[in-house]
């Protein structure tokens, strides 16, 4: 017995794909000099290797090694996760040009001597209880390369850390995630326990289990549906959005 | 040494269905599980807040598994299975796991003794086997677990089953790099070697409390892998690479009825279909009644030779129709039935294929999974079965093949998945056939990759 599937089901992932590939897309939006324009292609393709031999090629030609960071990695890493909110590209392509920017983000530091100012500094973990980690290294990943510096408190993080960690790196955003409903009550305790100590800073969550009208009980709590959305919030955060404006954006149910 | 599987336990594709298995098992309180019937399996977990205390535990689970009981007599189902996944309190403190299932199956034994509802309990301990930063697979944590494999057991469990974690910390670092010998590496390897240790000890457990080893699964790197995956506009992975990972993910599942697991196989287990094609023994599966925990792209497929019907997990909270476990217990109960009357009428097969077809050409992932599909994969697992190195490389070959040679007028898949596909073909066929050289060379590249991979303290290599 066999069928024509035609008629009960839609491949809508094949119906919306462009007709250009990811690679074309991407060339059109690659600087137009060099070393630039390497660089970036580089970092789309993940090579580690060729990344390095490009900023090596730029510092011998005189660029100054920290300016290279902001003004090449920064906008090839750009044009990858662009790409990725436009659906055109995958996270593991996301993830093996974030590992190529940092490798070459490191180069530089070492090349400079001093590194460039990020965008915020976030503290990211996963809830107390929870070993579960692959979301918030996900996370944690996309934030770094949209330009964020993160915290990584790891997983199965005691309330007291998280507590003091926030209280020692002063970060503009608190992430955590948990996969299981009785490990995410940590995150109400955590919510209580930085209202106590007067922080009011967005904590974003989010995980297996977890979902908005949890996340919605506690004050501070803001629901993230996906992992994309962390640096989407990091941005709205930067232009000054509160939490019942991140709430409004990023409450979708 | 455990036996490996060199064959298959079915002749033909076409013998397997829906409810009977070649090696049913039977439960205390009368429930045989593919002895030519199903049933549903309802799974639930406690609400946030009742993780704080033993006795909040014991009573959410008190009420809880009144609540399925009571359903299930009230719409006249002849039995039904209840999993106990625990909370990790419940593992790590063996006495609480101990307690709920002493209070589950003393609940479920009243309703057995005054309505003769057959009835069965498995009870999944946590894997804890893991400190802040790394997986402590043997050490001090083991032997925890198997405090609690042995509390639950004693308090009255039938089937003890676990969603084991070995192979995970790679599988986390190459899931997002597409690096197959990786997936072949965590999956295939790391996690078959954690599997056969766990589980020559659960058995011993298990015989020595007259109790059922009933199975694994590869819930934390093949169903991670298809949660990344997600759905048809998700772009966080290709459903072909999801798929590689879950045909890799049958012979680690495997290891674990070589070391002595009978079934029924846990429900989460996509690769359960390709498992029992080999071990004849009964498996418990999940699909369109266990969207409460989850969405798939194979709703129906998953059914089709299922012994236990479950709906993967859901919280115990109120809706309309009263407790959510008994709303989800008394659909999973209302399909057993549907598949149950194919059976009596003698039309199971046609139902079979119906389900099957109904997903079959949804997603590269249903499309391999569908059972003469999965019998392939199976025959090229069986054919190097007793090397844990090839029958996941030979897996792996299976599934591409199968997506490579379907009528594309059918199985219609993105350019995305089909690159995909063709550059895991590619790496595939790099790979070397020596398990040794494998596995030496995966060890140095991920002990340099991966810093929480600690090979040495985890792997009884």
């Amino acid at each position: 017995m066999d069928i024509d599937p035609s008629k009960i089901l839609v491949r809508y992932n094949v119906a919306k794909e462009k007709a250009q590939t990811p690679e074309e897309m991407a060339a059109e939006l690659y600087p137009s000099t060099e070393p630039a324009k390497t660089i970036c292609a580089a970092i789309f393709d993940g090579e580690e290797d060729d990344v390095i031999e490009g900023l090596e090629k730029a510092i011998e030609g005189g660029a100054d090694p920290v300016a290279l960071i902001d003004d090449v990695l920064m906008v090839g890493m750009k044009i990858v996760t662009d790409l990725y909110d436009q659906g055109v590209i995958f996270l593991p392509n996301v993830m093996m040009s974030a590992d190529a920017m940092l490798e070459g983000i490191e180069y530089c530091k070492e090349q400079g001597g001093a590194a460039p100012k990020p965008k915020g500094k976030v503290v990211c973990h996963v809830a107390e209880g929870d070993v579960h980690d692959i979301g918030k290294s996900i996370v944690a990943a996309l934030l770094r390369a949209a330009g964020y510096e993160v915290v990584d408190l790891g997983r199965d993080v005691p309330v007291d850390e998280v507590i003091a960690a926030v209280k020692k790196e002063s970060p503009m955003m608190l992430t955590g995630t948990a996969l299981m409903t009785t490990t995410m009550y940590a995150f109400k305790e955590v919510n209580d326990r930085l209202l106590e100590s007067g922080i009011k800073i967005p904590f974003q969550c989010g995980g297996g289990a977890v979902n908005q009208d949890f996340v919605t009980q506690y004050e501070l709590g803001i629901y993230g549906e996906e992992a994309a959305d962390a640096p989407k919030m990091a941005d709205a955060i930067l232009s000054g959005k509160g939490l019942a404006q991140l709430k409004e954006q990023f409450h979708k149910h | 040494m455990v036996k490996r599987y060199t064959s298959l336990a079915y002749k033909n594709a076409d013998d397997m269905i829906f409810g009977k298995s070649v090696y049913p098992v039977k439960a205390e309180l009368g429930l045989e599980v593919g002895a030519g019937y199903v049933t549903g399996e309802v799974n639930y977990a406690p609400r946030p807040e009742a993780g704080v205390s033993k006795e909040k535990l014991v009573s959410e689970y008190r009420r809880l598994t009144t609540d399925i009981m009571a359903r299930a007599v009230q719409v006249g189902f002849p039995g039904i299975s209840l999993e106990t996944e625990h909370v990790e309190q419940m593992t790590n403190n063996p006495d609480w796991g101990g307690e709920v299932a002493h209070v589950q199956k003393t609940i479920m034994e009243e309703y057995h003794e005054e309505y003769g509802i057959k009835t069965a309990l498995r009870h999944t301990p946590g894997d804890v086997r893991e400190n802040r930063d790394l997986l402590a697979l043997i050490g001090p944590k083991y032997d925890v677990l198997m405090e609690s494999f042995e509390a639950v057991a004693d308090a009255g469990a039938d089937f003890l089953s676990i969603e084991t974690m070995g192979g995970k910390e790679v599988l986390d670092y190459a899931i997002l790099r597409n690096d197959i010998p990786g997936l072949v590496y965590a999956i295939g390897c790391l996690g078959s070697i954690d599997m056969t240790m766990i589980w020559e000890d659960i058995r011993k457990i298990a015989d020595k409390k007259g109790r059922i080893a009933a199975g694994d699964t590869d819930c934390s790197q093949a169903n991670t892998a298809m949660f990344i995956a997600g759905g048809l506009l998700d772009k966080n992975l290709a459903h072909t690479i999801a798929i590689i990972a879950r045909a890799i993910s049958a012979p680690r599942t495997l290891a674990g009825y070589e070391a002595g697991a009978q079934g029924p196989g846990k429900d989460c287990g996509y690769e359960n279909t390709i498992v029992k094609a080999i071990t004849g023994c009964p498996i418990a599966q999940e699909g369109k009644t266990s969207t409460c925990a989850h969405s798939d792209v194979m709703g129906n497929l998953v059914m089709q030779c299922c012994d236990l019907w479950s709906n993967e997990s859901v919280e115990y909270h109120g809706e309309f129709g009263g407790t959510s476990v008994q709303c989800w217990s008394e659909s999973l109960n209302y399909d057993a039935a549907m598949l149950n009357v194919a059976t009596e009428t003698g039309n199971a097969k046609m139902l079979r294929d119906i389900l099957v077809l109904s997903d079959k050409y949804r997603d590269p992932q249903g499309y391999v999974l569908a059972y003469d599909n999965a019998y392939k994969v199976a025959e090229a697992i069986a054919k190097d079965g007793d090397n844990l190195y090839l029958r996941s490389k030979n897996a792996a070959i299976a599934c591409c093949d199968l997506l490579t040679s379907a009528d594309p007028k059918k199985l219609v898949m993105s350019k995305f998945e089909i690159n995909a596909l063709n550059d895991a073909k590619a790496a595939l066929d790099a790979m070397t056939d020596e398990e040794s050289t494998f596995m030496s060379d995966s060890m140095e590249k991920y002990k340099a990759e991966v810093a929480v991979f600690r090979p040495e303290d985890n792997y009884k290599f």
